[in-house]
């Protein structure tokens, strides 16, 4: 063995122990931490949000932020609102924990004139399969495993592959495993709403208000079947969801959940490669959206759920520069940079500290520090000024 | 085995259970069979339940297993590195231990884009690296400068217990500039690429190649009474 190859064994034979008492407090004192910040976590993505916004043009945002929320705030509604004490939804949840395959229906609405409602048969299996399904043959899969996605759209015959793979907490994944959700249900609801009666069915209520979100949760009396959720939208006023018919456990054959288009469909690429994503993306979609509102100020916040709830609200009060005449490449050109911009942020490690204060501050502030992160291994951080500018800036000298 | 591990684990028996439950019809050839079924389940099982891409979505999703897991595959790793980088057991077992409640803190928040092992151990080199530099602000002790790594692994208290060979290479690793003692360890025993060590420490491939050779051979030096030139 050559004297180097020697000394390289040496090291990995070089072995420590770890002393097993001590093991097993340090994983009680982080699964009590785990406990604490499930606690305290509030509701802060709603993940296939943003991909939906980056699909269209800036004034449908808050269609879409319509659907998504609807479709999501459901499974967050299930995953981090409620338990409470009582048998009958004590099996509810026991029915959760225990489910393979899950499906029900959801329907938003909101008041306004040209928001129709929008009805969506959802379908998860495990381990992170799922699927959503639209009136007009919409048809979204999602394969967390794989980290691979296919949107169908049947009027131009067109499939859209989603691919991200380096980008593995994409928070389009995250709202998949619905069912692992399920299994950390919180322990009671705010309040008793009593019985009602839906489609001749004599059911309970109980209602729990999450942060942006009111749910009440209907549950048969006889069946103990979990019948209705419906939604309130705290951040969006007038809109409101259902979730209703839902399955535990029913047969899903995987060719539901199969990523193969459908013959005769055409690819439309939008697929988005994370590495090549950088500082750039992030600052072309900032000069994007200030050519999108009508005072050039940059986006309130970078949070994709927050901004899809402003732009609702920015919708309704006409900030947004009409854009509908915009051809489809131009959108889809839009939307590709809309989401290169924020993927940069999703790329981001924890430890770049990256911070956005761009709220009110209008494009061309060349004095106003708008964005700053540390790259990584990086001793001073990149700032980004309201001009677009950049510069390079020593720790101490950031903004306060 | 942890408590909370148990429950990942019987989870699959159980499933095991209901699967030769429901494919044996006879009882007296059920064990031989169960055997077989169990051990090719429990591998495939194993291999789905330890892929660190479902751990990490399950994990931030709130699975304690998930968390588990996490703690028992990748825990010794990071005791190791933080030894090996800090000669000093004490302050390794801190970091590590406050790597990991970091880790949980963060979860929500928590974006993996390579491999979690390369996340947990950059996240320990970096506290390291941090320990070092600010002992030197402080003119006090440097990592240099402290004493033999002592065998006292009978401490009730203590989480790493160190082998001889181990303790043996960290009083040689202690010897080596820092720099040198991390391209050593993140390589052999991080099992990183040299790319990724230069990325680390923010210097070319061939500086951190150079820096893990100079290392190596002094090593040797003082583990094997060589002479170097």
């Amino acid at each position: 063995m050559r004297p180097a190859d020697q000394t390289k064994q040496f090291i990995k034979n070089a072995s420590i122990n770890s002393n097993p008492d001590v093991n097993e407090a340090v994983l009680k004192e982080l699964i009590n931490e785990m406990d604490k910040s499930q606690n305290t976590a509030c509701v802060t993505r709603r993940p296939d949000m943003w991909r939906i916004i980056m699909k269209n043009p800036v004034t449908k945002i808050a269609a879409a932020a319509v659907i998504i929320i609807g479709v999501l705030a459901g499974a967050y509604y299930l995953g981090d609102s409620v338990n409470i004490a009582g048998t009958a939804y004590a099996e509810v949840v026991e029915r959760l924990h225990n489910a393979r395959t899950l499906t029900y229906i959801v329907e938003t609405s909101a008041s306004i004139e040209w928001m129709p409602s929008i009805k969506m048969e959802i379908a998860f299996k495990e381990p992170g399969y799922m699927r959503m399904a639209a009136p007009g043959g919409y048809v979204s899969i999602i394969d967390s495993i794989q980290g691979k996605g296919l949107t169908i759209l049947p009027p131009k015959k067109q499939f859209v592959e989603i691919e991200m793979s380096n980008l593995q907490n994409d928070p389009a994944q995250q709202n998949i495993n619905l069912i692992e959700k399920l299994r950390s249900l919180p322990e009671r609801a705010d309040e008793e709403l009593g019985t009602r009666e839906i489609d001749g069915r004599e059911v309970q209520g109980f209602r729990i208000t999450e942060e942006g979100l009111i749910n009440s949760v209907w549950i048969d009396v006889q069946s103990r079947q979990l019948v209705l959720v419906e939604m309130e939208f705290l951040n969006a006023p007038g809109m409101s969801g259902t979730m209703s018919d839902f399955q535990f456990d029913v047969e899903l054959d995987d060719s539901l959940f199969n990523l193969t288009p459908p013959d005769g469909y055409t690819r439309l690429e939008i697929q988005v490669d994370t590495d090549e994503v950088s500082e750039q993306n992030l600052i072309e979609f900032l000069r994007l959206w200030t050519t999108w509102v009508k005072d050039s100020r940059f986006p309130p916040t970078l949070d994709p759920t927050k901004l899809a709830n402003f732009s609702m609200e920015m919708v309704a009060k006409g900030e947004f520069i009409n854009d509908e005449q915009i051809s489809e490449e131009e959108q889809h050109e839009k939307s590709l940079k809309m989401t290169r911009g924020l993927m940069f942020l999703l790329k981001m490690p924890a430890d770049s500290n990256w911070r956005y204060a761009g709220e009110g501050v209008r494009f061309g502030d060349a004095g106003t520090a708008i964005f700053w992160y540390r790259p990584e291994g990086s001793q001073t951080y990149r700032v980004i000024y309201g001009d677009l500018s950049v510069q390079d800036v020593a720790p101490e000298n950031l903004p306060k | 085995m942890d408590s909370q591990c148990l429950v990942a684990s019987q989870k699959a028996k159980r499933e095991t259970e209901d699967f030769i439950n429901s494919h044996i019809d006879d009882p007296n050839k059920g064990w031989p069979i169960f055997s077989r079924v169990a051990t090719d389940f429990a591998s495939k099982w194993k291999s789905l339940m330890l892929e660190d891409k479902l751990l990490v979505w399950k994990f931030k999703h709130g699975s304690r297993d998930a968390l588990c897991q996490i703690y028992e595959k990748y825990r010794d790793d990071l005791l190791r590195i933080a030894a090996g980088l800090l000669n000093e057991t004490d302050v390794a077992e801190d970091i590590v231990h406050d790597v990991f409640i970091m880790f949980v803190r963060s979860a929500k928040q928590f974006r993996l884009t390579g491999s979690l092992r390369g996340y947990l151990a950059r996240c320990v080199v970096n506290r390291a690296r941090n320990e070092n530099l600010s002992r030197q602000r402080r003119q006090t002790v440097s990592l240099d400068d402290t004493e033999p790594l002592a065998l006292d692994s009978k401490r009730p208290d203590r989480w790493i217990i160190c082998s001889e060979e181990f303790a043996r290479l960290s009083n040689a690793m202690a010897t080596l500039p820092y720099e040198q003692r991390e391209a050593v360890i993140l390589h052999i025993q991080g099992g990183m690429k040299f790319r990724e060590i230069a990325r680390l420490q923010g210097v070319s491939d061939k500086t951190a190649q150079s820096r893990f050779r100079y290392g190596l051979t002094k090593l040797r030096s003082i583990l094997f009474s060589e002479v170097t030139k």
